[in-house]
C-alpha cells in the first residue's frame, strides 16, 4: 500500500497543500457565514477552466487555454470583487446574488464544457483530476499558498475584528470594504489554484468541513484553525490511503473521510457536554 | 464646556431620500444624552452622522480633533457564534491603538482586564463569550469601548430583548460610569421610558422632527403631545417619570390618522 502511496505522492502533497490553504481559510467562511460565497467562487473558476477548455477547442485563445489558471483566476476575481463591494449598495438580498452567480456560473460552465472537444473534461469540472498533480504543480500551489497564508498570520486580528463586528471596526477607524476585499482575494485566490487540480467537489470540501470539525472541537479561535488544519490534512491522508489500494475516486474518498471526522467529531462534542 | 461634535443645519440623507434635515445642537463635553425615537424614525442616520460613516448632504457635522468613540453596538450586529473568550472580545477595542499587523502586548492585556473590573465581570475574562447571558454579553462590549479610552461612549440601543432586571443594570451601570468619570455618554434608543430616567438631555426624533433639551423640557405632556400627535400623560412614581398615552388616545395633529 505505502509502495502505491509513494508512487503518487506528489498528488499527496499537492492534496496536503490545498488541504493547508483551503482549512485554514474555510474557518472564515464558515463563520462569516460565507459558505456559499465559497461555493460561488469555485463554481466561477470551474467557469473560467471551462471556458478555457472551449477556446482550446476551437483553436483560439493561445496562452490563455494552454494555462487554464489565467482565466479561472480572472473569473473568480471577478466573483470576488461582485461578493466584497457589490452586496451592500444592491436592493437584492445578498443570499439571492450568490445563487444567481452560483447557478449561471455553473450552467455557463456545462455549456462551454458541452462544446468543448477536450475529452477528460468533464471529469476534470467535478472531481478534479488530483492524482495527475506533478511537481511543478504542487510547487506552484504552495507557492500561492505560503503567501496567502502569511497575509492570514499577519493580519489575524483585523479578518477576525471585521468578520466579527464590522460596525465597531468601522468606527474605530477601519476600512472595512478594503479589508473584506483582501480577504475575499485570498479566498479567491486559493480557490481559483486549488480548482485547477482538486475539482470544484474537494475544494468546497476543504473550505467547509476541516473548519466544521474544528467549530465542534475547540472552544477558541486558535485550537479551531488548528483542529480545522489537522482534519483538513488528516482527511487528505486518509483519502489518499483508501483510494490508491482500493482504487477508488481520490477526492470522494477525501470528502468521505472529511465527513467522517465531522461525525466523530459531533460525538466527542455531544460525550463533553453530557 | 467644548462641543466633542456640532451639528450645524445638518441635512441627512441616502442619496436622495432625506431623512432628517437642518438639525443645529451640540453634544458637549460631559453630556449624557438620550437619543430617543421610534424604529425607523432616524435615531440610527443620526448615529452614523456623529460617528462619521454618513457624511451630510448639506451643512456639517464636525467633530472635535482627537475625538475617540467607545461604540456599543446593537446585540445582532454581533455574531456570538464566534469561538472568543471574553478578553478577546475586550481587546478588540485597543486594535486601532495596537497598529495594523502587530499584536496586543501585556500592556493592553492590563488594560482590558481593567475595563472589565470596572462593568464587574473581571472574574469572566477567560470565558467563552457564547457562554454569558445577555446582560452579561453588553457588560463585556462596554468594556471593549471603554478600553480604547474613548471621549465619548456610544450605545445603541443598549437594552434591547433584556429582562427588567438586566436593564436596570446595565442603564445603572452606563450612569454609574458617567457619574464616576466624567464621561460623556449618547444612549440610543426607542425606550422613552427607559431612557429618560437616567439621562440629563433627551434628543427626541419623530417623523422627521427633532427637539432636543433637558429631560424636563422634553419629557412633559405639552411637548410630547405635540411630538407624538396623542395626547401624553407624564407621571411620576417613585421619583421616576412615566410616560403614557392617555386611554382613548384621538389624533391631534393635524393630516395625521393614527387609525391607518
Amino acid at each position: 500500500m505505502l509502495d502505491a502511496i509513494l508512487l503518487f505522492r506528489d498528488a499527496l502533497y499537492g492534496a496536503l497543500v490545498i488541504a493547508l490553504v483551503c482549512s485554514t481559510l474555510g474557518v472564515y467562511v464558515v463563520l462569516r457565514r460565507i459558505v456559499f460565497v465559497g461555493a460561488s467562487l469555485a463554481q466561477m473558476s470551474t467557469l473560467g477552466i471551462a471556458i478555457s477548455f472551449w477556446l482550446a477547442g476551437v483553436g483560439i485563445g493561445g496562452a490563455l487555454t494552454d494555462k487554464p489558471v489565467i482565466l479561472s483566476l480572472l473569473a473568480t476575481l471577478l466573483g470576488v470583487v461582485f461578493f466584497s463591494t457589490g452586496m451592500r449598495r444592491a436592493r437584492i438580498p445578498p443570499d439571492a446574488r450568490i445563487g444567481v452567480a452560483y447557478v449561471v456560473a455553473g450552467a455557463l460552465a456545462i455549456l462551454f464544457i458541452a462544446k468543448a472537444a477536450v475529452g477528460e473534461a468533464h471529469d476534470i469540472f467535478l472531481q478534479g483530476n488530483i492524482l495527475g498533480i506533478t511537481r511543478s504543480d504542487w510547487l506552484l500551489l504552495l507557492g500561492v499558498s505560503v503567501p496567502v497564508l502569511l497575509v492570514h498570520a499577519l493580519f489575524y486580528k483585523e479578518f477576525l475584528f471585521i468578520s466579527f463586528d464590522q460596525e465597531t471596526a468601522r468606527t474605530l477607524g477601519y476600512r472595512v470594504e478594503r479589508w473584506t476585499l483582501l480577504l475575499y482575494l485570498t479566498i479567491g485566490l486559493a480557490i481559483a489554484f486549488a480548482m485547477q487540480f482538486g475539482g470544484l467537489m474537494l475544494v468546497f470540501n476543504f473550505l467547509v468541513l476541516p473548519a466544521v470539525t474544528g467549530l465542534l472541537m475547540a472552544r477558541g479561535m486558535g485550537g479551531v484553525f488548528s483542529w480545522a488544519i489537522g482534519a483538513g490534512l488528516t482527511a487528505a491522508v486518509i483519502g489518499f490511503s483508501l483510494s490508491v489500494p482500493f482504487d477508488l475516486p481520490t477526492g470522494p474518498t477525501i470528502v468521505a473521510a472529511s465527513g467522517g471526522l465531522v461525525i466523530l467529531a459531533w460525538l466527542v462534542r455531544r460525550l463533553r457536554e453530557r | 464646556m467644548t462641543a466633542l461634535v456640532t451639528f450645524d443645519h445638518a441635512t441627512l440623507a441616502y442619496g436622495r431620500r432625506v431623512v432628517l434635515s437642518d438639525l443645529t445642537f451640540q453634544i458637549p463635553d460631559g453630556d449624557f444624552l438620550g437619543l430617543v425615537g421610534p424604529n425607523g424614525a432616524g435615531k440610527t442616520t443620526i448615529l452614523r452622522a456623529i460617528l462619521g460613516t454618513l457624511e451630510p448632504s448639506a451643512g456639517t457635522v464636525t467633530r472635535r480633533p482627537e475625538l475617540r468613540f467607545g461604540y456599543v453596538p446593537q446585540r445582532d450586529q454581533v455574531d456570538y457564534s464566534f469561538p472568543l473568550r471574553v478578553l478577546d472580545v475586550v481587546l478588540m477595542g485597543r486594535y486601532d491603538r495596537v497598529g495594523i499587523g502587530r499584536r496586543p502586548r501585556r500592556d493592553d492585556r492590563d488594560r482590558a482586564l481593567a475595563a472589565l473590573d470596572a462593568v464587574g465581570i473581571r472574574e469572566l475574562a477567560p470565558e467563552p463569550l457564547t457562554r454569558l447571558s445577555g446582560g452579561q454579553k453588553q457588560r463585556t462590549l462596554i468594556a471593549r469601548a471603554l478600553v480604547g479610552e474613548p471621549n465619548l461612549l456610544v450605545l445603541d440601543e443598549p437594552t434591547t430583548g433584556m429582562d427588567l432586571v438586566s436593564t436596570t443594570q446595565i442603564l445603572g451601570l452606563v450612569r454609574e460610569l458617567h457619574e464616576r468619570t466624567g464621561l460623556t455618554v449618547l444612549m440610543v434608543s426607542h425606550a422613552l421610558n427607559e431612557i429618560a430616567n437616567y439621562v440629563t438631555r433627551i434628543a427626541l426624533v419623530q417623523e422627521g422632527s427633532f427637539r432636543i433639551g433637558a429631560v424636563d423640557e422634553i419629557v412633559n405632556e405639552r411637548t410630547l403631545s405635540e411630538l407624538y400627535g396623542i395626547p401624553v400623560e407624564v407621571d411620576s412614581f417613585a421619583g421616576h417619570r412615566i410616560v403614557l398615552a392617555r386611554r382613548g388616545s384621538a389624533v391631534v395633529k393635524p393630516g395625521v390618522d393614527r387609525r391607518a
